[in-house]
């Protein structure tokens, strides 16, 4: 778009690179074709196709250079996520390379989380987060999952609930209660005791639920003690808001496209649709939500890059998910509204934006839960 | 007087001059009137910012403006905005100033510029006419040559200020060839000249601050006109940049804004979950136009030029703070539907001044309606 190339700053190399890898892969790396044939499969992702993001780098963006990754920033995330979302990538990346890396990269156990970023960043692991209990609850501290000293190990006993990317996960970070409070663990997948149970997501990709029973890890499983466990959650889930939105914006851009493509194409009573004021002005509304979200993304991935912690970070977070939420559902609805009946068609792909959309507006808390807590901690921090 | 160079000084230098400026010039009286305050309250505001060369801050100083460069522009509006400053009558200053140092004659510039400074003209804008409004290219208001004068007749409307005004900067058509647009020229007349009758209108808040201009033979010097024969679109069309994004800042609604948190803390209204959801979601709607507002602050900053897609800020802009009045309107229950200041739960709020004053922002300089036609044109590219 034009406030695109005039607005966006020119970018760094490695933005130019991972845009150009980024284009590549929307070119040659995958298809709608793929993405239909994957719905509702198990795990609904291809691992040689994840073995190509690992060689792009992208697993390792976030990743530090002392562990393996490229040590960069929001900046350059958000356009892979914006591009491979665009192109409904079915790979789990934010889930794994954002929300599970990031809390393992706050971890306090060098050897684990060397070990779990190395292996992530080439491909040979992918993990998930799974921190929510509670349908609705958005606050990662409030955990009744146990872990106890159980002989020279820790037993882990509980249910996680809406576990993204937990369809093919190699393993799990799992926050849970301990004599010393909240502390992160990491559960490989095989282990004896644990349960996933998946559930369709809207757009075809899997969640799960998972179930610790009795479930034995060794001591050096404690991924992130209390002293930093709390934190570790908050900053990826946040990171995780905002990348999300970065997801959404690709969803959006390109139902927002292929709509105003059609509007100029399709001809009733002998004229271009678009050229008809009521779908015009629609089009041009959605145009604004689209730069709305643009530059609502634009700040956070500059706040993030700058290193802004606690509410303020958390603040901006929620910011962004409730725009891209928002502007992404409408966007993705009224596309179906603008293409007619062949938009609510299987066939057509404007469904199956509208329903990334849907998957990506509910997960990590939609546009309402995510102005309500920006209202919470706006109200925490006047007083 | 040559003014100092404002821009030397760091940004919070200067923010710290213009709010001593402020607290030491500024009527208090005239403190957030929600309104186009008239010039008799105006003028002596405007002699003092003329007195200290602060009258024309964005012009440059050899015309003796600030010449401030957009960054120390903004930190001047927001400081304006948040004490309170209203608009002296300025389209001298914004509208006609500017298009006279680019489109000028020497004689003109030379005769016009000081007087826009002094205050000794104060100019109005004759655009709009009953059946030329979003279609302003369809002004009919005729101005036919005789000898070296022009002879015009017809009529203007929404001429705001134009019974305070000395002068009025105004399109005419001077030709009914060709192209709509191709036929209009600028043109420069004094208010007192023979055969102008000016009649203020009420608008819905009751204020008389937009006016028709009925015009019957009134003889114009041919020398008045500005940027040549039938180049009136032109001239017109080029606002400055500034100008264009500044209409879609969020400081105007986020006054607002502060009179609904102001009432709701009052009502005890933020312990309500159905309130606080409406409240946030303007609240943020105006957060989010901030970042959009930004960008293009930072395009104009580099001093590029702005494309069409500027229209989409005061679209959000105007039609959020319309939203927000809305939701002023419902939270003052009773109140809503009584005009003036009244005491609710302990809070002193004129709900219905703010909900008027929002009205007109989708209306003037290019309706809502216009603006996405623009943009649904020029950025989308969506055929006609």
């Amino acid at each position: 778009m034009a406030a695109d190339s005039q607005t966006s700053a020119s970018g760094n190399d490695h933005a130019r690179m991972l845009r150009d890898s980024v284009a590549d892969f929307v070119k040659r790396g995958t298809d709608i074709k793929r993405v239909r044939r994957l719905r509702d499969t198990q795990p609904g992702f291809e691992r040689p196709v994840w073995q190509q993001m690992a060689e792009f780098g992208w697993l390792g963006i976030l990743v530090p250079e002392e562990y393996g990754g490229l040590g960069l920033g929001c900046t350059e995330m958000a356009i892979v996520a914006a591009g491979t979302a665009g192109a409904l990538t079915p790979e789990p990346l934010t889930a794994a390379a954002v929300l599970a890396a990031g809390a393992i990269a706050r971890g306090d156990n060098e050897t684990l989380k060397r070990e779990l970023l190395e292996s992530l960043v080439a491909g040979a692991l992918i993990p998930a987060l799974a921190w929510q209990e509670r349908p609705g609850a958005l606050d990662a501290t409030a955990v009744a999952l146990r872990a106890e000293p159980f002989e020279a190990a820790i037993k882990l006993n509980g249910q996680k609930n809406f576990v993204a990317g937990g369809a093919g996960a190699d393993g799990f970070v799992v926050s849970g209660q301990s004599p010393e409070g909240l502390a992160l663990y990491w559960v490989p997948a095989q282990a004896s005791g644990l349960a996933l149970d998946l559930q369709p997501l809207a757009d075809g990709r899997m969640t799960g639920t998972l179930r610790l029973n009795d479930v034995v890890v060794p001591k050096n499983h404690l991924l992130a003690s209390a002293a930093c466990a709390s934190e570790a959650l908050l900053a990826a889930l946040d990171t995780t808001l905002v990348m999300a939105g970065a997801e959404m914006s690709g969803v959006m851009g390109r139902a927002l496209d292929m709509s105003v493509d059609y509007m100029k194409t399709r001809v009733q009573f002998g004229k271009p649709i678009g050229s008809f004021q009521a779908l015009a002005h629609r089009a041009v509304d959605l145009h604004i939500q689209r730069e709305l979200s643009s530059a609502v993304l634009d700040d956070a991935v500059a706040l993030f890059d700058a290193g802004a912690s606690g509410t303020r970070r958390s603040a901006m977070a929620s910011r962004v998910k409730a725009r891209c939420s928002e502007a992404g559902l409408r966007i993705t609805r009224e596309a179906i509204q603008i293409h007619g009946a062949i938009g609510f068609t299987d066939e057509y792909d404007a469904g199956l934006y509208l329903k990334r959309a849907l998957t990506l507006s509910a997960w990590l808390g939609n546009a309402a839960q995510h102005r309500r807590r920006y209202a919470e901690l706006a109200a925490a921090n006047h007083e | 007087m040559t003014p100092p160079d404002f821009n030397a000084l760091s940004d919070e230098e200067f923010r710290a001059k213009v709010r001593e400026f402020f607290a030491e010039h500024y009527p208090p009286h005239l403190r957030f009137v929600l309104r186009r305050a008239r010039l008799a309250d105006m003028m002596d505001w405007y002699l003092t910012l003329s007195r200290h060369g602060w009258i024309a801050p964005n012009w440059p100083r050899e015309y003796g403006g600030m010449g401030l460069d957009t960054g120390k522009m903004l930190i001047l509006l927001e400081e304006s905005e948040r004490y309170g400053v209203s608009r002296v009558p300025d389209h001298g200053i914004v509208q006609v100033g500017p298009i006279i140092m680019k489109y000028g004659s020497a004689e003109q510039k030379k005769y016009y510029l000081p007087k826009i400074l002094s205050g000794e003209h104060i100019w109005g804008q004759g655009y709009s006419e009953p059946n030329a409004g979003s279609d302003l290219a369809s002004l009919m208001t005729s101005a036919v040559p005789d000898g070296s004068d022009f002879i015009v007749n017809g009529q203007k409307i929404w001429t705001t200020l134009a019974h305070d005004s000395t002068h009025l900067y105004t399109l005419v058509r001077t030709s009914k060839e060709g192209k709509k647009q191709e036929g209009i020229s600028f043109l420069l007349i004094d208010a007192k000249s023979p055969g102008i009758t000016i009649r203020p209108i009420r608008n819905i808040a009751g204020h008389e601050e937009f006016c028709e201009v009925f015009f019957e033979n009134v003889r114009v010097p041919q020398v008045n006109l500005v940027g040549g024969l039938n180049k009136g679109w032109t001239v017109a069309k080029a606002l400055l940049s500034f100008e264009r994004i500044n209409i879609g800042s969020p400081r105007r609604p986020q006054y607002a804004l502060k009179r609904l948190e102001q009432l709701a803390r009052a009502k005890g209204l933020f312990n309500d979950p159905g309130f606080v959801d409406k409240f946030t979601a303007l609240e943020l709607d105006l957060a989010d136009l901030g970042s959009l507002y930004a960008r293009y602050v930072e395009v104009v900053k580099r001093g590029e030029e702005l494309g069409q897609e500027v229209s989409m800020l005061k679209i959000w802009a105007m039609e959020s703070w319309q939203r927000l009045t809305d939701l002023l309107i419902e939270t003052a229950q009773e109140y809503g539907g009584m005009p003036g200041e009244h005491s609710m739960d302990g809070a002193e709020v004129d709900v219905l001044s703010p909900f008027y004053y929002a009205r007109p922002g989708t209306i003037y300089g290019g309706s809502s309606e216009i603006q996405r036609n623009i943009l649904a044109k020029y950025v989308l590219k969506l055929p006609a």
